[in-house]
């Protein structure tokens, strides 16, 4: 479905991100010595592609380990390699192992798709873990060494690792597990407190979709019979009992978090819990939903998120057949992560919250006019909401999606945290392009003047230029809006 | 007293503004991410847009464009005779330096063409310069987040590798065809000595191994006829030349092209500007490096160590491109307050080497009734390695100083074959004016009719 493909879009572009800010939480400690042998070999000779890239992995599982030392002698073999691997992952399972419950195989984390690129596919992972491992993905990678493998192995780790801790929780509904493996890594100095924090919280994450998840899985069975329940008018206590048993789970896991991340998490609760009311299929129990079409803005939640994706919501409900249950639940998950996105960025001060929010609404506003261009049926019975530029976006979907993507870009950019942001805002765009348009037609002056020819035809070069500016935006060098700066600039000469 | 300590104050001030963000007048030495690299060529192309152009040659992996900008008098076209040039950069995203020396190269020619510098005008005048500051902007945007993200933790350990490989994991510089191969066959068994990719298009479109970005460089290679070309890499500093991928597949062994001799002279005309490349003496980049094959800041590729499926040879094999592989820094990914030493260093080598591509004989090869014969094979003897006209008809075969045997030839015609005496610079100029086998036959009828006629005549038949 289109939209799907849109949320997927942007949730492989959010990924995409995430994944970058994985590496954050695993440092590597210096090794100089070890990496200089590596240095060395990469530039004297040429190794074939299969031992660069296991080499490659083992300097990563090597410096992100304090126990496994890789030997300096330059001649391992590829076995070996991987045993290193093995014996880091085994070694931090070792640490979760005491808590009495086998992982699942390690092994298989080595061979771990390392297609990053489709984030459906890192979200099922952690179903995976739940059913027996085929063994394909082993075949699939050995047969192939130059099909396309990722050589940063350390994000992938990572990632692993905040699934695995979160799986352990998950079975063992223990919020202390995390607790343990956490002290554990700081005892070993691989993590520091503030990564810790990110873990904590990457982890809750991660906890979040696996409930979710496997809460859904069970929905989908009781279809037929919670079909009256979700249709009818809602019975207020039965929601709370429910949410009550959600809700102190996730508080207690939340306790450590500073104010601001206690009050996100509180927020993310209530979106939780106003995205499992939306889901067709209801939780075991009565789990409410108002049916009666004040779903749009929920003010009795006060959730201020809610009011910003009126046309998310509706688009939810225009897919509450059964069989669209299953893109409901994927878009229900891009969404909440995407929220969950901006709101990290903003408590980390890499967006202020009005970005934020303009992103929010950009990207309602986009949800809205891909469905109506790309299903054909529109959210709205009448188009002004509070989204008012809908009417005048209709000749503009290209235009607004580069613009989503530009607004995003600008977000990716400002993770440039010593860079003065007025690099990526456009006040310092036109700024800059308004110079270079002035020292243009300085130098036209100058030039005409040198030759004897007359003044320069600002009025010809204004029409070449705005000629110009429009085929570039078709090809998508520059953003429209950029372009109408610079023809507002060639304007007021 | 006062006025002198606000003096002092002042200039203090200014001294630490000019150090502040390391610039050189007008170009402002920092790295560019995705926007602010698309921010500056627009400017460029804001501030000249007489000279300049920027188009795109394709997507990334992940949607970036690649972005390309022209500088020549008259963009947008080929004009005939006008040799066409590139520079293209971070092939390895986590190879920095050279896609930040291409966007301060963009900007220095702009600024400097308008303040009248003679030789970058004459340059751009007479050149279509090409620069691509970024062939893989997925992989800079990782290995960048990455970079960034170590600001907390001194020890500054930055992943050899993390960047390096296209969104997909590929090694775009080990994912181009690999010609060399096949001319190391034919060079023992005879066959082709050049434009190897046989049916082109086909072979790069249904070629499902190719990275997006190696797509979009090799449509380019062929819609474009360029000349000279140079790209940039990090990690040593070194200008390499062809072969890169050794004979007999050995991991060091110096394997000469055709055009050694002019091979050598392109990468010494880079690295004699470059203090760092050219010094003898100077240590390698890593204690345990191996540069032996190092000479005067040049080396083979072979020699140095075998690199298979890369950009250079191919460009050398599969088109009249010659191009070399410039390193250009120890550290792949250096601190942004180097930026500015970098471009100290290579300002003069990379103007420089631009001007290598009016070198050798150029010219242009037509019919008796003055067409232009598109696709005609040029040939030197002694050198086997031949070119072809672009489609006005127009060659440019980059020669060392000396005395050649220039043939142009092409089929249905007959060939023609021209002594030159070739200069170090500029470009000697040969044209050629190929007659067709009809004509010739067209001719040598006359001839006969006409001595049949005489002899007719004659002896009264």
């Amino acid at each position: 479905m289109a939209s799907r493909c849109v949320g997927l879009l942007l949730l492989f572009q959010l990924l995409a991100l995430n994944a970058v800010s994985h590496i954050s939480a695993f440092p590597t400690p210096t090794a100089p010595s070890d990496d200089k042998t590596l240095y060395n070999r990469q530039l004297t000779e040429e190794k074939p592609l299969q031992e660069q890239m296991v080499e490659a992995d083992s300097v990563k599982a090597a410096v992100q380990s304090a126990e496994s030392r890789r030997p300096t002698a330059a001649k391992d073999t590829e076995s070996q390699q991987d045993s290193d691997d093995l014996t880091v992952l085994k070694s931090l399972a070792d640490s979760q192992k005491s808590q009495d419950s086998a992982m699942a195989p390690v092994k298989k984390d080595d061979q771990y798709i390392p297609d990053e690129s489709d984030s459906t596919k890192s979200r099922r992972l952690a179903e995976d873990y739940d059913s027996t491992k085929t063994g394909m993905d082993d075949g699939k990678y050995q047969e192939d060494p130059e099909s396309f493998r990722q050589v940063d192995g350390t994000m992938l780790t990572a990632e692993d690792i905040v699934q695995k801790i979160a799986n352990k929780i998950y079975e063992e509904d223990d919020r202390g597990v995390f607790d343990r493996i956490v002290s554990k890594l700081l005892k070993l100095g691989l993590i520091t407190d503030g990564q810790a924090d990110t873990l904590e919280y990457q982890v809750a994450e991660a906890l979040q979709d696996l409930i979710t998840k496997n809460a859904k899985k069970n929905e989908i069975d009781d279809v037929e019979s919670n079909d009256q329940e979700i249709r009818g008018e809602q019975d207020d206590q039965g929601s709370d009992v429910n949410l009550d048993t959600w809700e102190p789970p996730r508080r207690r896991y939340n306790d450590d978090e500073e104010d601001e991340a206690e009050d996100e998490d509180e927020i993310e609760d209530e979106v939780d819990r106003d995205v499992e009311e939306d889901g067709a299929d209801a939780a075991d129990g009565a789990l409410d939903k108002d049916a009666a079409g004040g779903n749009e803005v929920s003010p009795e939640d006060g959730l201020q998120d809610l009011q910003y994706f009126p046309n998310f919501y509706r688009l939810l409900r225009s897919l509450n057949s059964e069989k669209d249950s299953q893109e409901r639940e994927t878009l229900i998950t891009i969404m909440k992560t995407l929220i969950d996105f901006v709101k990290m960025m903003v408590k980390y001060g890499t967006i202020t919250p009005e970005e934020g929010v303009s992103y929010l609404e950009n990207l309602d506003a986009m949800i809205a006019m891909q469905t109506k261009n790309k299903l054909g049926k529109s959210l709205l019975p009448d188009f002004i909401g509070p989204n008012g530029k809908l009417l005048d976006e209709d000749d503009n979907t290209k235009a607004e999606a580069a613009k989503m993507q530009k607004e995003y870009e600008n977000l990716k950019d400002s993770t440039k945290e010593e860079q003065p942001s007025s690099e990526t805002n456009t006040p310092g765009k036109s700024e800059a392009y308004l110079e270079a348009i002035r020292k243009n037609i300085e130098w036209l002056k100058k030039h005409n003047k040198e030759e004897g020819k007359d003044d320069y035809d600002l009025s010809k070069l204004k029409d070449f230029m705005d000629q110009q500016v429009d085929s570039y935006i078709d090809k998508g060098i520059i953003a429209r809006d950029e372009g109408d700066t610079i023809k507002r600039i060639y304007g007021s000469l | 007293m006062k006025l002198f300590l606000s003096m002092v104050f002042l200039g203090v001030a200014a001294v630490s503004l000019a150090h502040a963000a390391g610039t050189d007048g007008e170009i402002s030495f920092e790295y560019h991410r995705y926007e602010e690299l698309r921010k500056a060529l627009v400017s460029v192309w804001l501030q000249c847009p007489t000279i300049t152009r920027i188009y795109t040659i394709g997507e990334s992996f992940e949607g970036r464009e690649m972005l390309v900008l022209e500088m020549t008098d008259n963009p947008g076209t080929h004009e005939p005779g006008e040799p066409e040039f590139k520079y293209i950069a971070n092939m390895h995203g986590n190879e920095a330096v050279g896609r930040e020396l291409l966007i301060y190269l963009a900007q220095y020619l702009c600024n400097q063409y308008q303040q009248g510098n003679e030789t970058i005008i004459d340059l751009v005048h007479n050149t279509r310069i090409h620069l691509m500051p970024s062939m893989n902007p997925d992989g800079f945007e990782k290995a960048a987040s990455q970079v960034m993200s170590q600001h907390d933790t001194p020890g500054e350990i930055k992943d050899w590798f993390v960047g390096r490989s296209n969104a997909q994991g590929v090694d775009l510089n080990r994912n181009f065809p690999d010609l060399d191969r096949i001319i190391y066959v034919n060079e023992r068994e005879g066959g082709a000595n050049n434009h190897l990719l046989q049916n082109m298009k086909k072979a790069v479109d249904e070629n499902t191994k190719l990275a997006p970005e190696s797509k979009a460089v090799i449509h380019w290679i062929m819609d474009i006829p360029f000349v000279l070309s140079a790209n940039l890499h990090g990690g040593d500093v070194v200008a390499n030349y062809p072969y890169d991928e050794t004979r007999t597949g050995s991991t060091h062994e110096y394997s000469a092209s055709p055009d050694d001799v002019m091979f050598k002279s392109l990468a010494r005309a880079y690295s004699i500007y470059n203090p760092v490349m050219s010094d003898q003496h100077r240590a390698p980049c890593r204690k345990t490096d191996d540069d032996t094959s190092f000479k005067e800041g040049i080396t083979n590729g072979g020699a140095w160590y075998s690199v298979p499926g890369g950009m250079q040879d191919f460009n050398y094999l599969s088109s009249n491109c010659f191009e070399i592989t410039l390193e250009l820094s120890c550290d792949k990914f250096p601190s942004e307050d180097s930026l500015k030493l970098y471009w100290e260093q290579n300002r003069n080598s990379l103007v420089n080497y631009i001007e290598q591509v009016h070198r050798g004989v150029k010219g242009f090869v037509r019919d008796h009734q003055g067409n232009p014969i598109s696709n005609a094979t040029i040939s030197v003897e002694g050198i086997d390695h031949d070119l072809t006209t672009a489609k006005d008809g127009d060659y440019w075969r980059l020669l060392a100083p000396g005395n050649f045997k220039v043939a142009a030839s092409a089929p249905g015609y007959l060939t023609v074959i021209k002594k030159v005496a070739v200069a170090y610079s500029p470009a000697t100029r040969v044209d050629f004016e190929l007659e067709s086998l009809m004509e010739r036959k067209e001719e040598e009828r006359e001839e006969l009719m006409d001595w049949w006629k005489m002899m007719s005549e004659t002896l009264n038949f």
